[in-house]
């Protein structure tokens, strides 16, 4: 039943592992050859592996995890995609329905558990529940604000046999917000032409909604620079004249500038969230009009108040803008080249190998040969930043990460599950050393189904983000970051039954990407980097944007 | 008495006025929720994890079948005051929440006491009435706005209670 619902929707992966109380599944599961189940080897795995199945490929990920600690281990996952308005269905198998409360073998209050990082969730005790939820589903998974999903299924409603009903929707407290209000488009359309000092900051919201042309058009014509968020990144290009490229606490340094003296700020598909406004009290504070379009209504006010509110899906919201345009106001080529001065005066920098290893240099001969068309999916940390900065990301969709939550880990798997969602594209793995061990046991996934992912390890052997927090900010005491005991990587790879490479010169990064590229399957190349490599610019935890350091110039 | 010594008496933070809808962080909505197993948890969770705090809540049947109606009293602490509608309007087990914090409302609170049958009269001219009656207790209910009820209950604590139970409020628009 649960199957065909699944065929039903137009499912071709699945992410799992199997236990006690969702073995009915898995006894059925070869009659249905077009459901591929993928078995991963810890259920976060599963759960990160679907995430990056749906951010690469559009579609919602779906996962499998048994009753009790099965079910569990998807929290940290489910709370990633949850962060950062990913579709994915995850269906639990719980205990019978007459055991639920009685503390039985592997029992958890998944529901209970999870409520706080799923978009909705469901307990399913009656097999004539089961068709309208898992349409449900889908339908809350993938429209509005996407998110995450939750079915717990009880097992004998998993055995349980009933005739296929028509599935309608019984969901008369979801609340779509797709139009946009045609007068407040005219008001922020006439604000964001008739400012002196615009700012356009774009979110996922863009991406999601696939909005990238309005968006262009809107900044076009309005003569705005636009920069993006961390999830943002490939809503604009990055080459683009009006491009500020990426915003926040590690933003580049003209992007900043532009924010802090803009007078009027459209922020378009974002939450707004403190990685993006530093010290809020500080946060652009020459802006006479902040407009803000998100399509979740409770974004708006949660954590800066805007003059202009849309409550809409961001295309449709730009696209009801457009046509409202006016002529620019006089003066704005005067901000824009301030805004270009800007850009020369705070580029990005960074110290090039000389002896030791620089991670800039291994992602610009990477990006060098992706040409536009490979995915990055990142881990968390030091890792994250380079890979957004340093690649040039002309559209959307080619760099994946975990922004809202920052998941250690989330690299490897998300990597595998981008892979399936986009065969035909190259997908390459960047992380630290300290995040890839967290998950590094689905590399059997990797070689099991021959996947070409490139796995680049930006290896400094310590937690390298918080060392460098720890220098900067918390009194230079270096506590319990250094990650000299780790295994050998390239050794590790090859007990996986993967080739693998360990890389420390300059001259040997071009030289080891051509063998990555060359082998069929996964590859792994650890890179020793420079262990005090950091990332600039940054600007001091709890200070305002303004504060951002750059690179030391004695580097 | 300890137990009535242990009840505050007004709600617990100074920024809370007992005049109900004139508060300034206290917002009171009244929302109609699918009558689920999950509902209650899900509201609950979706409060605390916005840091915000329940001072009253009161769930009966709603109109309809199959829907409850909640009425919540609830400090928005340091958030925006409207992100505790918005907040709650985003669960998929609520149908609809009206926010009537600054409307001209009737609300009332019940409370339900036993005393002793000699303090009885006082009581009652203060508007409490008799359910039941034994020799020497009685209980008695009284129903009526917060401030009434903060009244009779300041009243209540003059008389010897033996036991008091209190409601969370149920509230109504006033007018047509």
């Amino acid at each position: 039943m649960v199957l065909e619902a699944l065929e039903r929707e137009g499912v071709e992966y699945i992410f799992g592992y199997p236990g006690g109380a969702n073995l009915p599944l898995y006894q059925h599961l070869p009659e249905h050859p077009r459901l591929k189940h993928i078995l991963v080897r810890h259920e976060q795995g599963a759960a990160h592996m679907a995430d990056g199945y749906a951010r690469a490929s559009g579609r919602p990920g779906v996962v499998f995890a048994t009753s009790g600690p099965g079910a569990l281990n998807l929290v940290t996952g489910l709370c990633t995609a949850y962060m950062d308005s990913v579709p994915m269905i995850a269906i639990t198998g719980q205990v019978v329905s007459t055991q639920v409360g009685r503390d039985a073998f592997q029992e958890s209050d998944v529901i209970g558990a999870t409520s706080s990082v799923t978009k909705h969730s469901y307990l399913v005790t009656r097999i004539d529940q089961l068709p309208r939820v898992i349409h449900e589903a889908f339908h809350i998974a993938t429209t509005g604000r996407p998110g995450p999903v939750l079915i717990d299924i009880c097992k004998d409603v998993q055995q349980a046999e009933a005739e296929r009903r028509a599935d309608g929707f019984q969901i008369p407290g979801y609340r779509l917000n797709g139009h946009a209000d045609a007068g407040q488009a005219k008001q922020a359309a006439e604000a964001l032409s008739g400012a002196e000092r615009p700012v356009i900051l774009a979110g996922h919201g863009v991406i999601l909604s696939k909005g990238e042309p309005q968006l262009r058009e809107l900044a076009e014509a309005a003569a705005t620079p636009v920069g993006t968020t961390l999830l943002g990144i490939g809503a604009f290009p990055v080459k683009h004249p009006l491009s500020l490229h990426m915003t926040g606490f590690m933003g580049t340094g003209w992007c900043l500038k532009a924010v802090q003296n803009a007078d009027v700020l459209m922020m378009v598909g974002m939450r707004v969230d403190d990685r993006v406004t530093a010290k809020l009290a500080e946060f652009a504070p020459k802006v006479t009009t902040f407009i803000h379009v998100d399509i979740d209504g409770s974004e708006m006010g949660k954590n800066v108040r805007p003059h202009i509110e849309l409550v809409a899906d961001a295309k449709a919201a730009m696209a009801a803008m457009l046509p409202h345009l006016g002529p620019v106001r006089h003066g704005r080529g005067s901000w824009l080249a301030q805004v270009d001065a800007w850009r020369e005066e705070h580029p990005l920098r960074y110290k090039h190998s000389n002896g030791r290893l620089q991670p800039q240099d291994v992602l610009i001969d990477m990006y060098r040969r992706a040409n536009s068309e490979a995915i990055v999916v990142a881990d968390v940390g030091q890792n994250q930043i380079w890979a957004a900065l340093w690649w040039n990301y002309d559209r959307p969709g080619l760099f994946i990460n975990s922004g809202g939550a920052g998941t250690m880990g989330f690299a490897l798997p998300a990597a595998i599950g981008a892979k399936f969602g986009r065969p035909d594209v190259p997908v390459w793995c960047v992380a630290g050393e300290g995040g890839f061990v967290m998950t590094a046991q689905e590399l059997s996934v990797a070689v099991e189904h021959q996947l070409d992912v490139k796995i680049v390890l930006l290896n400094n052997f310590s937690l390298g983000m918080v060392r460098q927090f720890q220098d900067d900010f918390y009194g230079g005491v270096r506590s319990q970051v250094d990650l000299t005991h780790m295994p050998d990587f390239v050794k590790l790879s090859e007990a996986y039954g993967m080739p693998a490479l360990r890389v420390e010169k300059f001259e040997d990064i071009g030289p080891s990407l051509d063998a990555a590229q060359r082998t069929k399957g996964p590859f792994l190349i650890d890179f020793r980097i420079d262990p005090e490599a950091n990332v600039y610019p940054i600007v001091p935890l709890g200070k305002s944007l303004n504060e951002f350091w750059e690179m030391p110039s004695d580097g | 008495m300890p137990e009535m010594l242990d009840m505050p008496l007004r709600p617990a933070s100074p920024a809370t006025s007992p005049q109900v809808g004139r508060s300034e962080k206290v917002r009171i909505l009244s929302v109609v929720v699918e009558d689920s197993p999950n509902t209650l948890t899900k509201l609950a969770g979706a409060i605390r994890r916005r840091g915000f705090h329940v001072r009253g809540i009161s769930v009966g049947p709603g109109r309809q079948p199959g829907l409850s109606r909640i009425t919540l009293e609830v400090d928005h602490g340091h958030a925006e005051a409207d992100q505790v509608r918005k907040q709650i309007e985003r669960l998929i087990e609520v149908h609809e929440v009206q926010d009537l914090t600054d409307d001209d409302v009737h609300t009332r609170e019940l409370v339900v006491a036993k005393v002793d049958t000699s303090e009885l009269a006082r009581l009652l001219q203060h508007g409490a009435k008799v359910i039941s009656s034994a020799p020497h207790r009685t209980t008695i209910e009284f129903s009526g706005s917060r401030n009434e009820v903060f009244d009779f209950v300041e009243e209540l604590a003059r008389h010897g209670i033996v036991d008091v139970v209190r409601s969370g409020p149920v509230v109504m628009r006033r007018g047509a």
